[in-house]
């Protein structure tokens, strides 16, 4: 087995072994998220991260792969030296385990670009939207050079918005057909995007809908802005426009965003250290004595606190 | 951890019917599947397979193509330092082609009428020998 280390090494080379080792480094950090500090050790303080998180949300079916396949060939025009990345993830079944990883299918035209970086995660189980494999992902893709990452959640309901902690601007994707005006009051999702995207300006009712949206936008609070966009992603109309847009909000911010990817780092090695910790006690807890203890604790048998302290020195024992 | 496997349509038939029946089949038996669509270039199927780093990739070909198609994933794989995922063939595929594709290096050729459980013990040998010989 190659090492972290090994292969973030390869990763930073050129050629075919590089983008294989990159690959690779991702799925290590997908299947143990806890290892995110041995990365940022082994990658070092001046590590490149991305200069824009751009996170992409919505209900399943509202066009969020389509939208992104959109903004990758309004950047990719644009912008021909920047590189660019994509983090797609999907449900996994919580029966099977398994997932259908769909959100690429859109994206196709792009798979052979040398600039685009796809890469599709299952949720395995997460909540919130996203996956646990999206930070480590994200600390490989700026490694690896690349500018832009667009993250694409599972198609969410009304409160899956843990996009908000990763992304710099977030992108609420809308479709005509899914409920009135009462929707757009409710709290949660629609609350959290500073843009609010109505795809498929090509069906009937999307011009309602944006009428629906502007309308409901005059009842934020001052100084709350938020653009309302009307796009065709399946057509490319309007889409560049929205990009402008995106680059505008996102320009100026730049001590926001160190601030941020400061304050989410912390978090992020918080959560490290409490998956390593995590994944110890439950090994104290399947030992013999303490299944035993465990079970005895309904019958009152058995002290709750002397036994917490029992597990957590068995925990700590190297 | 779940084995992770791209299923693709190389070449010109937009027939994708038993691809998605072993998308399907394959997410049931606990696989994530990347599911790339038909119409699709073997160079296509290759880029996306390393950068999701894939333990297999599963085609789906009726075209008849599967001989020139087939051939050229595997070399793209072995040029692109991804020469161990594993390669496993769907479709129309006359017998006397298989010993010839086996021989370019594919894992399995699995006809229409396949049962889903020999698809996915044949897959799970296939996959526990790669991650043998990789460690």
């Amino acid at each position: 087995m190659t090492s972290l280390a090994d292969l973030l090494a390869q990763a930073r080379g050129s050629g075919p072994r590089a983008t294989r080792a990159a690959g690779r480094l991702m799925t290590l950090l997908e299947n143990e998220p806890g290892r995110l500090p041995e990365l940022l050790q082994a990658a070092g303080p001046d590590a490149p991260q991305p200069r824009l998180l751009l996170g992409l949300t919505g209900a399943p079916g509202s066009g969020k792969s389509t939208l992104t396949d959109a903004i990758l060939g309004v950047y990719r025009k644009q912008r021909p030296e920047m590189k660019i990345g994509v983090i797609a993830v999907d449900p996994s079944s919580p029966f099977s385990g398994g997932a259908v990883l769909g959100d690429r299918v859109r994206m196709m035209r792009h798979a052979t670009d040398p600039y685009v970086y796809v890469r599709s995660l299952a949720s395995r189980g997460h909540l919130g939207g996203l996956a646990l494999g999206v930070k480590g992902i994200l600390r490989v893709m700026g490694l690896l050079g690349i500018e832009v990452v667009l993250i694409e959640t599972v198609g969410v309901g009304q409160s899956e918005i843990e996009i908000v902690r990763f992304a710099d601007e977030i992108l609420v994707i809308l479709a005509p057909g899914q409920g009135d005006s009462v929707q757009l009051l409710k709290a949660g999702l629609m609350e959290i995007g500073n843009f609010i995207v109505i795809n498929k300006a090509d069906n009937p009712g999307a011009e309602e809908l944006h009428h629906q949206i502007l309308a409901a936008m005059k009842l934020e609070p001052e100084g709350r802005q938020r653009h309302v966009a009307l796009v065709s992603a399946v057509e490319q109309k309007h889409v560049d426009e929205l990009v402008d847009a995106v680059e505008a909000a996102a320009s100026g911010k730049e001590a926001e965003r160190l601030a941020r990817r400061a304050a989410s780092q912390v978090q992020e090695l918080r959560e490290a250290l409490l998956e390593s910790a995590r994944t110890r006690l439950l090994q104290a807890m399947e030992q013999e004595d303490h299944a035993r203890d465990i079970a005895a604790l309904g019958s009152l048998a058995q002290d709750f606190e002397p036994l917490v302290r029992r597990l957590l020195a068995d925990a700590a024992r190297p | 951890m779940s084995a992770r496997i791209l299923i693709g349509k190389p070449g010109l038939d937009g027939h994708d019917r038993g691809a998605k029946y072993v998308a399907r089949i394959l997410r049931d038996a606990g696989f994530e599947i990347i599911y790339t669509g038909i119409r699709r270039t073997p160079e296509e199927l290759v880029a996306a397979a390393i950068q999701e780093d894939v333990d297999a990739i599963g085609i789906s070909l009726l075209s008849g193509a599967h001989n020139s198609l087939v051939d050229r994933v595997i070399r793209l794989l072995k040029e692109q330092e991804a020469g161990e995922i594993v390669v496993f063939v769907g479709g129309i595929i006359p017998d006397a082609d298989v010993p010839g594709l086996k021989a370019l290096g594919v894992a399995e050729v699995f006809g229409p009428g396949t049962p889903a459980q020999t698809i996915v013990e044949t897959l799970n040998g296939h996959l526990a020998r790669a991650r043998a010989n990789a460690s």
